[in-house]
């Protein structure tokens, strides 16, 4: 076939090849975190996470602003984002990786399906591999849900508490995802 | 002065700033509409300061430390998030990116709708797909 003629075909391919990618989007994502300790528990919410994923390849990024978790007491927060986090150096946290066990195909229909997140997780400017449990739920009127529920550990993140409060912090922080996925 | 005065107001003093330290420790987050506006600006203009220079724009309207910055524009949707949330997302000239708002909706303007113009109070927390606002008060003009 000469290049011209592949060309076209390709011209005329590619309608067909950009619909069937099925690609899912938020920009109202929900995640919280949860540190328990003896002497006191912390809970933030942050509301504003986007996520992009692209069901046909698997592709999936989220971004979350530091600034926007918001916590019940501004002193938390105000430690949060100055001591811990760092938040006007490392004003955002991300992940880039792939989510598997569920296809695109799968999505037509109401089911619930156990799946696997990997990729780069980046937090406080250290970027880790990590590899994640999670839940796609679509319902009977095809709204598509995702969520997930690991462990994050401040030290593996380079993120210092100091001793004073050593005792306030758990040195492991659950951290739950909520996603409602609109279709785009 | 005689050590029953002393001891008097060591416990004063003590008691003082056992007052101060819960008070601070328990203070909650504070509204838009109690704090000093730092910044002001047009929605338009908000997104094209983080879509030219994202670092200077973190800078200036998201600070080292929580103030408000209150944002003029016209409503081009609203969108509930949960029961108790409204995200008010305003013009950019940009299609594929807004400036969003998060009100509690007991904060949101009475009779706000599509196309209306609004002046809003609230934490520029940055940008992501949009330049994102959050704990946001209604200026009624």
């Amino acid at each position: 076939m000469k290049p011209t003629n592949l060309f076209i075909l390709a011209l005329a391919l590619a309608p067909l090849a950009l619909s069937a990618q099925e690609r899912f989007a938020t920009r109202n994502g929900h995640i919280a975190f949860h540190s328990s300790t003896p002497i006191e528990n912390i809970d933030a919410d942050n509301r504003k996470v986007t996520c992009v994923w692209d069901a046909t390849t698997g592709a999936m990024e989220f971004a979350a602003l530091i600034k926007a978790f918001e916590f019940e007491k501004a002193l938390m927060q105000e430690h949060f984002n100055e001591n811990y986090m760092e938040s006007n150096t490392y004003p955002k946290a991300t992940f880039k990786g792939k989510l598997s066990g569920v296809t695109a195909d799968e999505l037509h229909a109401a089911g619930t399906y156990v799946v696997t997140v990997a990729g780069d997780l980046t937090i406080h400017g250290v970027t880790k591999a990590v590899s994640l449990p999670g839940k796609v739920v679509v319902d009977a009127a095809g709204v598509v849900k995702a969520t997930s529920e690991f462990i994050v550990k401040p030290e593996d993140y380079d993120i210092k508490i100091p001793g004073m409060v050593r005792k306030q912090i758990a040195e492991t922080i659950k951290v739950t995802v909520d996603l409602s996925l609109d279709r785009m | 002065m005689n050590k029953k005065t002393v001891l008097l107001l060591a416990i004063a003093a003590m008691v003082l700033a056992g007052g101060y330290a819960w008070s601070e420790y328990s203070r909650g987050a504070a509204k838009a509409s109690e704090m000093p506006v730092a910044a002001t600006v047009t929605a338009e203009s908000l997104m094209e300061a983080f879509t030219n220079d994202e670092a200077s724009a973190t800078a200036r309207y998201v600070g080292a430390s929580e103030q408000v910055v209150q944002v003029k524009g016209t409503i081009r949707s609203m969108d509930p998030v949960g029961a108790d949330r409204t995200n008010v997302i305003l013009e950019t000239g940009n299609d594929l990116a807004g400036v969003v708002c998060e009100f509690a909706n007991s904060d949101l303007g009475a009779d706000w709708r599509s196309g209306s113009s609004v002046t809003i109070n609230g934490f520029c927390t940055g940008m992501l797909l949009d330049v994102v606002m959050v704990r946001c008060t209604a200026v009624e003009l």
